[in-house]
């Protein structure tokens, strides 16, 4: 009697370990190829834009079916991460710019070259588009489904109350104004401040554009290997920057994120606001299109604008068993229909040429400044953060430590890229 | 001889009980002394105790300053919630009408989510639109609003304030269970006595409710120590590193630079702090039992 309750005690603890086996063969099985799609940055609109490409792949697909993963975003790239680690069933993955690298540097990512090679869309993508695709090792990991790149929003009607009708071009005349309009009420002030958050992509563009030798390849150097926060330019963009705080901006500004600033704009305190396209949708929707305007961010001292850009992709895991399958997915959710109604309904900039010459929405409206942002090299330079450093992860805490010491009067401007110079050596 | 058999039945449990608690702890623990970062998942190996080093070495993000914050939060938030939390529990003790909806609306912050407390609360303290901002001009007590939480001086008052809202309940909740045991027949031999209200709570409700109080104040000096919710919601740890504890500096590691090792030892680190804590807390709480 001991011995058989025993003995079937274990074999109910093996039957259980055994479980997940006996759930992942049974998968297989079937006589559908199921492709295993994770998302990275989930939204609720988002994923039902997406949901709504695959039931109409699905359609014409029958023999597929696409199996949407959509973890929470703030744990999503983790899940990704492990997921991938450890081989686990998956076709179709969004790869962002950030984890790209120690993607590849895993082994995870499959070399799409031949695939757009042989795509019929595959000539009408971006020039940026290709650039990001190859983002590593000059080697397309990823297609881009979409890109982030900062522009300016300004509320025309709160200008035109305090008597100004012309748009900034420099980065001066923008301060300028936003200092005047700040003195012309109270509870008025200029510049919808970045304080929280990777502030650094907000303030660092606008300070390094004085500078003229910026590397492109890396925005914190210049083109003779100098940390470019130290350039004497950039020692008086700094001074410009943090007067424009003290001068534009509520004290609160220190603690603002997207949330504050977004509100800010809306509510008319701040009549300008460097942000991203996704913005537009949410102000749109609160303010309406006729009280504001969206134009490209201002130059610098520089003649020139630095725009870094921010893009997801998707790719295939190098281990996946149906690349095939996963890139007939891929072609179909990034041709120029589909990735305009995806980018439509999400905020963020296409990744089709045509898209910008054919599309009602995107070839009209604030979109005219992002197109022209993306079409004059000369003035809008694309630059990139040192993603690659093992010093950048941890680069948004230290420069926000600094930046706001010396926003609230704690350090000089010197002390402050002292510590971040030394930060990078 | 005794039949045994039942000690078999125990395993599925304790399997369940090592792969949900143990194992994670200790891959934590293991994590704490190795290479281990997203970035970098080919290359895990033993770096000793480099992860604690650079953690508490970090010249840029100071250690001793994430420390006395963490200090501050916890003492703060564990006295003033143990305080009002236990004036509460006297002010429900005895019946009264409407009592159950009473006790519901203050209880129910208990089963808020941090991180909405969090976000609800910046939005109250918010510079230009903020609730209390706007009462404390409108009343007088300031000219023109004040940005608290962009102030290194009151950063940490404004996170600790919902932090302690937050917790009052729990200790209301548990203290009032234990209130409600103590026999009515010490309070009248007490009354006998001649004791006072003040007298009757140092004399004979404390010491009766203070299995509770010890347990309870321990348990929550744990969750506050590990609660990084309110305060990254609204400060994310700043300005100028001000209100960044911890549990938030952990998140920082693992979230934002992906470096899992050095998570792991602060990780490590609050789990030592809390082990010298328990013991030194116990043995003096255990020292005065024996003196009763």
């Amino acid at each position: 009697m001991k011995q058989r309750i025993r003995t079937s005690v274990l074999i109910i603890c093996v039957l259980l370990a055994a479980i997940p086996l006996f759930a992942g063969g049974s998968q297989e099985k079937s006589e559908k190829t199921t492709l295993t799609y994770m998302e990275t940055m989930t939204s609720p609109g988002r994923t039902a834009t997406i949901q709504g490409i695959i039931d109409a792949y699905e359609a014409l697909n029958p023999e597929i079916e696409i199996n949407l993963i959509s973890p929470p975003y703030e744990q999503a790239d983790n899940k990704l991460t492990l997921m991938l680690n450890s081989n686990q069933d998956l076709d179709i993955i969004e790869v962002r710019d950030h984890t790209l690298k120690q993607f590849v540097n895993n082994g995870k990512l499959e070399d799409l070259t031949d695939y757009i090679a042989s795509w019929d869309e595959g000539d009408d993508l971006l020039p940026l588009t290709v650039t990001a695709a190859k983002t590593v090792d000059d080697t397309p990991y990823l297609i881009p489904q979409f890109f982030f790149v900062k522009a300016l929003f300004v509320r025309t009607d709160i200008l035109a109350q305090y008597g100004f009708t012309e748009m900034p071009t420099t980065m001066e005349e923008m301060y300028e104004m936003a200092i005047a309009v700040t003195e012309k009420a109270p509870n008025q002030y200029g510049f919808g401040f970045r304080g929280k958050g990777s502030a650094f992509k907000v303030s660092d563009p606008m300070i390094l554009s004085d500078v003229a030798t910026i590397d492109l390849e890396n925005v914190y150097r210049t083109t003779d290997g100098t940390f470019s926060m130290s350039t004497p330019e950039a020692k008086a963009a700094l001074d410009a920057y943090v007067d424009l705080y003290n001068r534009a901006v509520p004290a609160d500004g220190v603690n603002w994120g997207f949330n504050e600033q977004v509100n800010a704009f809306i509510s008319g305190t701040t009549p300008f606001l460097i942000q991203d396209p996704d913005t537009v949708a949410l102000v749109n929707e609160q303010l309406g299109e006729e009280n504001y305007t969206v134009i490209p961010l201002p130059v610098g001292k520089s003649g020139k604008s630095f725009l870094d850009y921010g893009f997801a992709g998707l790719s295939i895991p190098s281990y996946s068993k149906n690349k095939d399958a996963a890139w007939d997915f891929i072609s179909f959710i990034a041709n120029a229909e589909n990735n305009a109604d995806f980018c439509r309904t999400y905020g963020p900039l296409p990744i089709h040429a045509s898209t910008y010459a054919n599309d009602d929405y995107f070839s009209s409206g604030v979109y005219k400044s992002w197109e022209q942002e993306m079409s004059d090299p000369d003035t809008y330079k694309f630059v990139k953060y040192p993603l690659d450093s093992p010093k950048y992860p941890g680069w948004a805490q230290v420069q926000e430590q600094y930046m706001q010491s010396l926003l609230l009067g704690d350090i000089t401007s010197e002390e402050a890229i002292a510590a971040w110079e030394s930060y990078w050596e | 001889m005794e039949d045994k058999t039942y000690r078999w039945f125990l395993v599925p449990a304790l399997i369940l009980l090592v792969l949900c608690i143990y194992v994670p702890v200790l891959r934590g623990l293991v994590m704490a002394f190795q290479n281990y970062n997203m970035f970098d998942l080919t290359n895990i190996h033993f770096i000793g105790l480099e992860n604690f080093s650079a953690v508490i070495r970090d010249v840029h993000i100071s250690f001793g300053q994430i420390l006395a914050n963490t200090l501050v939060w916890v003492t703060a938030s564990l006295l003033f919630q143990f305080v009002l939390g236990f004036i509460l529990a006297l002010a429900m003790k005895e019946p009264f009408r409407g009592r159950g909806i009473y006790s519901g609306f203050v209880f129910y912050a208990w089963a808020l989510s941090g991180f909405a407390i969090g976000l609800t609360w910046a939005w109250l303290f918010n510079g230009q639109f903020g609730l209390i901002n706007d009462l404390l001009v409108r009343i007088g007590l300031l000219e023109s609003p004040i940005g608290f939480l962009s102030s290194k001086s009151l950063a940490m008052i404004a996170v600790l304030i919902p932090n302690i809202w937050y917790g009052v309940p729990f200790f209301g909740i548990m203290l009032l269970a234990a209130l409600q045991s103590v026999p009515a027949e010490l309070y009248e031999a007490a009354t006998i006595d001649g004791a006072g209200r003040v007298r009757q709570l140092f004399s004979v409700t404390i010491p009766y409710v203070r299995p509770t109080i010890i347990s309870t104040v321990l348990l929550r000096t744990m969750w506050i120590i590990n609660f990084p919710d309110i305060i990254y919601a609204m400060t994310s740890g700043g300005p100028v590193n001000r209100t960044n504890i911890l549990a938030t500096q952990m998140i920082n590691k693992i979230f934002k630079e992906y470096d899992y090792g050095q998570g792991a030892a602060i990780g490590v680190i609050i789990m030592v702090l809390l082990f010298v804590y328990a013991i030194f807390y116990l043995r003096v709480t255990g020292r005065q039992e024996e003196e009763f």
